[in-house]
């Protein structure tokens, strides 16, 4: 879902990559707080698999495949602030060393694929510390709209630029992305859940550091 | 570095390496959603003038001037996920070196 060069116009990256840096400004002042010792690796190891897994792009309809997004998965692991991190790393590697996702995009595409997305993950975050059904189901859920929240904001980004023709309506644009993107959002809601599920089962202590270590009632945002 | 840390790396690396380096070369070449949309609506032309892209070795996932192939993409992969580890650890040593409000409370 990455926005390639050229398709937005000055105001609207310029304003995305100040909302992106302002964000991303934030999100780096209050991980400072969670990054344990068991954290560091888990979220070099995070990124390094969600670069990889957006890699892998699977067949989904006649002609067009999806890849992971990773952002919520990251929301949930390493909790918003810390997720937004991550993904801002993976993107801008994408960007400057493979031409993945245009250079002035990447505010925009920051703001598609790292800060909504984390933000969401960051919302079903805590019920993975004692999960059920509801965790799965959740999870499964927040990940397919993260993907469609996504989608729609490439769209209404798309449309302010001027990038789509005169004659195609905004309501029949935002038609074609999320009715592809909701295939996507089903294997990214069912990936999300079987890795965290994983990374839970295998790094709990790493996972859920900060909380463990605070006092009852003395949780870190 | 402690034993619970070491496994966590040593682990989480092979498993992102092995998905980078191999398993994404049987990946779907189709566009994906986004750029299928924009053909789709006639939109896939850039209209203004990006910012371009620094000098890189890799040209898209392949290094430039090898063909595509399977070890193109493994170097892609591989190079890109520790590309990223390293990164983010670099990333965590900075942000770990400001002391935190709470931390300064509680000494």
């Amino acid at each position: 879902m990455h926005i390639a060069s050229g398709f937005l116009s000055p105001s609207v990256w310029g304003t995305m990559a100040v909302v992106s840096g302002a964000a991303l400004a934030g999100s780096a002042l209050v991980a400072t707080r969670q990054l344990g010792d068991r954290k560091v690796p888990l979220m070099g190891v995070m990124g390094a698999f969600v670069f990889a897994a957006q890699m892998v792009n699977f067949p989904i309809l006649a002609g067009t495949s999806g890849h992971l997004g990773g952002g919520f998965l990251l929301g949930i692991l390493l909790g918003p602030s810390l997720g937004i991190v991550v993904m801002t790393s993976v993107l801008v590697v994408q960007a400057f060393v493979f031409q993945d996702g245009g250079v002035e995009a990447l505010g925009a595409n920051i703001f598609v694929m790292g800060i909504v997305p984390s933000l969401l993950g960051g919302a079903v975050r805590s019920l993975w510390r004692r999960r059920g059904w509801m965790t799965y189901a959740a999870t499964f859920a927040g990940g397919a709209a993260a993907v469609l929240a996504g989608a729609t904001l490439v769209v209404l980004f798309l449309a302010w630029s001027g990038a789509l023709p005169a004659k195609v309506h905004l309501a029949e644009a935002l038609g074609v992305m999320n009715s592809i993107h909701l295939f996507i959002g089903l294997v990214e809601g069912a990936v999300t859940v079987a890795v965290v599920r994983f990374v839970v089962g295998a790094r709990r202590e790493a996972v859920f550091e900060a909380e463990l270590a605070a006092p009852a009632g003395e949780v870190p945002a | 570095m402690n034993a619970y840390n070491r496994k966590t790396l040593v682990v989480g690396v092979l498993i992102a390496l092995a998905i980078a380096g191999v398993v994404s070369y049987f990946a779907s070449g189709e566009p994906d959603g986004l750029e299928k949309t924009q053909e789709e609506l006639g939109a896939d032309q850039p209209m203004h003038e990006g910012v371009g892209s620094p000098p890189s070795i890799f040209n898209g996932y392949g290094l430039k001037g090898l063909s595509a192939g399977f070890w193109n993409n493994a170097a892609a992969g591989v190079v890109g996920s520790l590309l990223v580890l390293g990164v983010l650890l670099a990333v965590a040593r900075i942000l770990k070196r400001r002391p935190s409000p709470q931390a300064a409370d509680r000494t």
